[in-house]
C-alpha cells in the first residue's frame, strides 16, 4: 500500500515538474506565438549549471565550487537566461517552420557539447547522487514528501506569475503580436524586442525547473536531454488545451499519471522492457487521439480568457 | 580523400531521406517528424530479411522499399487524413505522436539491442591514401540512380508532373482537376519507400538500433531547412553538402562534434539566408 502511495509522490512530483515547464511554454508558444521544440535545452543549461555550482561529491572536474543549492538554482535561472539571450539573436529572426527547427538543433547542441566536455560535464557519465533540499531534516520517504510540496509550491507561483502576465497589457501585447504581427507594429510596439525579452523569460523559468528535475532524479547525463523532455511538455500542453491558463497543469497531471501507471503493472522482467517501451506507445497514442478528437486540447483559449472580458466590461 | 568517400556516402544516404521528408513538407503541407521511424522500420526489415531469411541484398532492399512505402500510405490514410482539416500544426503534433508509436513499438519487436548486418561486400579497393569498400560504391551508385529516376519520375511522368503541380500550388492544382488525392498517396509511397531504402543503406554501412530514427530526423531536417524546404533539388544537394561538411569537418575536429557541425553551419545559413541555401526569391504574400 505504502509502496502504491509513495509510486504516486513521484508521479505528482514529476507531473508538476512538468506542469511548470508546460505553463512556461504556454506563455513562450501558447501566448507569444514562439513555437519552441527546443526548450530541453535551456532544462539542460540550467540543470548542468545547478549541478556544477553546487555537487560536493566530484573532484575530477574543473570548476566545481560546491556552492549552496539557493546560490545554484539562481545560477541555473541566470545561465538559462543568458543562453535565450544569445541564441535567441539567431532564432529569432526566422518564423514558423524554420524557427521550430532551429530551436530543435540548439537544443541538440547543447547536449553534444555536454556529451563532449568530459572536464566540465564528466561527458556521457554525468553526475550522480546529487543531494536534495532539507535532506538532513527529513531523511528518507519523508524527503520524498518534501520534494513534492516544494514542486507544487512551485506550480502555485508560476501560475500565479504567469496568470499575472496574462491579465496584463504585456500578456495582451504577447496575444496580439501573435495573432497580428504588423498590426501590432503599426500601433508601435517593438515586437521583436518584447519577443526576445519573454524568450528570455521563459529561458530562465527553464532553467529554474531544471533542479526539481535533478532533486527528483538524484543524477543528470547528457542522455536525459533528449528532444524527450520537450516532447511530453508540448503534449501535456497541448491535452490540457494550448493558450489556456489552467490547461498546461491538468495536461501534465493527466499526461503524467496515465504514461507512468503503465509501471505500476508487475511483471517479469521480460514484460518490463516490453512496457517500458509501451509508455511511449501511450503518449503517442494519447497525442493522436487529441489531436483528432480535441485538437483544442481538455481546456480551451477562448474560455480561459472569457472571464476576463466580462469582468472587464463590468 | 578518405573523409571525402565518407562525406560523400553519408551525404547520398541523407538526401535520400530528406529528399523524401521534404516531397511530403511540399504536398500534404506539414513537418513530418515520423519520417525518420520510417528508415529504422526500413533497417530493421532489411536486418531481419538479410539476417534471418538469407535474402540477398538487393532483393531485401527491394522489398524493404515496396513494405516500407504501402506502410507510409497506410499510415497516411489511417492516421493523417482525418486530421488534414485540424490544420498544419495538429499535423505536426500527430506526426510526433506516431513518432513515438512506432518507436516504442520497434522497441518491442525488434528490441533495444545494437544489431549488425553480416559484411556483404568485403572486397576493398585500396589506393595509396584510402581505400573504398564495394558497399559504398553501391551506396552512393544506388542513391545516384535513385536520384536520376526520382528526377525522371517527376518530369518525365504524368503523375510526377501532377506531384510538382500540387507542391508548388496545391489549390491551383485541385482547380486543374488533378487527382489530389491520388498524388498524395503516390508521395508518401515514394517519400517512405525512399526512407526504406535509406534505413536499409546505414544499417549497411553502420548498425541497426533503435534510437536511429531520432538521430536521422535532426540531419533530415537541418538538410531540409538548408536546401530551402519548397525545393525539390536543393534539399538533394543540402543532404550531400551537409554529408560531406561533416565528415571533413572530422579532418579538424574529432568526429563525436560533427552533428555539432551541422547544426552550427544550419544556423549560420539560416541567419544570413532564412529561407535556404537554394530557395528562389519568392514573391511577398499579401498580410
Amino acid at each position: 500500500m505504502t509502496g502504491v502511495l509513495l509510486f504516486f509522490v513521484g508521479v505528482l512530483t514529476l507531473a508538476g515538474i512538468y506542469a511548470i515547464l508546460a505553463m512556461t511554454l504556454n506563455l513562450e508558444a501558447g501566448w507569444a506565438g514562439m513555437w519552441d521544440l527546443g526548450l530541453v535545452g535551456f532544462v539542460a543549461v540550467g540543470a548542468y549549471t545547478y549541478t556544477i555550482l553546487t555537487q560536493t561529491k566530484f573532484d575530477d572536474v574543473i570548476i566545481h565550487p560546491q556552492l549552496p543549492i539557493w546560490v545554484g538554482m539562481l545560477g541555473a535561472a541566470a545561465a538559462a537566461a543568458a543562453f535565450a539571450s544569445v541564441i535567441g539573436l539567431p532564432t529569432l529572426r526566422v518564423r514558423g517552420e524554420y524557427f521550430l527547427i532551429t530551436t530543435l538543433a540548439f537544443a541538440e547542441v547543447v547536449r553534444q557539447v555536454a556529451v563532449n566536455t568530459q572536464t566540465i560535464t564528466r561527458g556521457t557519465i554525468g553526475f550522480s547522487e546529487l543531494s536534495r533540499p532539507l535532506e538532513g531534516t527529513f531523511p528518507g520517504t519523508g524527503n520524498r514528501i518534501v520534494l513534492l510540496v516544494i514542486v507544487w509550491i512551485g506550480v502555485v507561483l508560476v501560475y500565479l506569475l504567469l496568470r499575472r502576465i496574462a491579465h496584463s497589457p504585456y500578456g495582451r501585447l504577447l496575444r496580439g503580436f501573435r495573432d497580428n504581427d504588423p498590426v501590432a507594429r503599426s500601433l508601435g510596439k517593438a515586437t521583436n524586442h518584447h519577443r526576445l525579452r519573454t524568450y528570455i523569460l521563459a529561458g530562465a523559468l527553464y532553467g529554474l525547473t531544471a533542479p526539481m528535475y535533478l532533486w527528483y532524479l538524484r543524477s543528470v547525463t547528457p542522455h536525459l536531454f533528449a528532444p524527450d523532455i520537450t516532447f511530453v511538455t508540448w503534449t501535456a500542453l497541448v491535452i490540457g488545451g494550448i493558450a489556456s491558463k489552467r490547461g498546461p497543469i491538468i495536461g501534465a497531471v493527466v499526461l503524467l499519471v496515465l504514461t507512468e501507471s503503465v509501471s505500476l503493472i508487475q511483471g517479469s522482467a521480460n514484460l518490463a522492457v516490453i512496457l517500458a517501451s509501451m509508455r511511449f506507445v501511450v503518449l503517442g497514442l494519447l497525442l493522436i487521439l487529441i489531436m483528432r478528437f480535441r485538437p483544442n486540447g481538455l481546456t480551451d483559449e477562448r474560455s480561459a480568457f472569457a472571464t476576463v472580458q466580462s469582468s472587464d466590461s463590468l | 580523400m578518405q573523409n571525402i568517400i565518407f562525406g560523400l556516402v553519408s551525404g547520398s544516404i541523407l538526401a535520400l531521406a530528406a529528399v523524401g521528408f521534404s516531397m511530403i513538407r511540399q504536398t500534404e503541407g506539414f513537418i513530418n517528424i515520423a519520417h525518420g521511424q520510417m528508415l529504422t522500420v526500413g533497417a530493421f526489415l532489411g536486418f531481419i530479411f538479410v539476417n534471418s531469411l538469407g535474402l540477398n541484398v538487393f532483393v531485401a532492399g527491394l522489398v524493404v522499399m515496396i513494405a516500407v512505402g504501402l506502410l507510409g500510405v497506410v499510415l497516411a490514410l489511417i492516421v493523417f487524413e482525418p486530421v488534414s482539416a485540424n490544420g498544419a500544426l495538429a499535423q505536426l503534433f500527430t506526426s510526433i505522436g506516431l513518432a513515438y508509436v512506432m518507436y516504442g513499438l520497434i522497441r518491442v519487436v525488434f528490441g533495444a539491442k545494437v544489431q549488425f548486418y553480416p559484411n556483404l561486400f568485403g572486397r576493398r579497393f585500396d589506393f595509396t591514401n584510402f581505400n573504398v569498400t564495394v558497399g559504398e560504391l553501391v551506396i552512393v551508385g544506388l542513391a545516384g540512380a535513385s536520384t536520376v529516376g526520382l528526377h525522371l519520375f517527376l518530369t518525365r511522368t504524368r503523375l510526377g508532373t501532377w506531384i510538382r503541380a500540387t507542391a508548388s500550388n496545391p489549390e491551383l492544382a485541385r482547380l486543374r482537376g488533378i487527382p489530389v488525392r491520388r498524388v498524395s498517396i503516390s508521395v508518401w509511397f515514394v517519400a517512405s519507400a525512399l526512407a526504406g531504402l535509406a534505413g536499409v543503406m546505414l544499417g549497411v554501412i553502420g548498425n541497426v538500433n533503435s534510437e536511429l530514427g531520432w538521430t536521422q530526423i535532426l540531419m533530415i531536417l537541418a538538410a531540409a531547412v538548408l536546401g530551402g524546404l519548397g525545393s525539390i533539388y536543393g534539399v538533394l544537394a543540402a543532404g550531400l553538402l551537409l554529408g560531406l561538411v561533416m565528415d571533413l569537418s572530422a579532418m579538424i575536429i574529432p568526429s563525436t562534434w560533427r552533428l555539432v557541425v551541422a547544426f552550427v553551419v544550419l544556423v549560420l545559413v539560416l541567419v544570413f539566408r532564412p529561407r535556404g541555401l537554394f530557395a528562389k526569391a519568392e514573391r511577398k504574400e499579401a498580410a
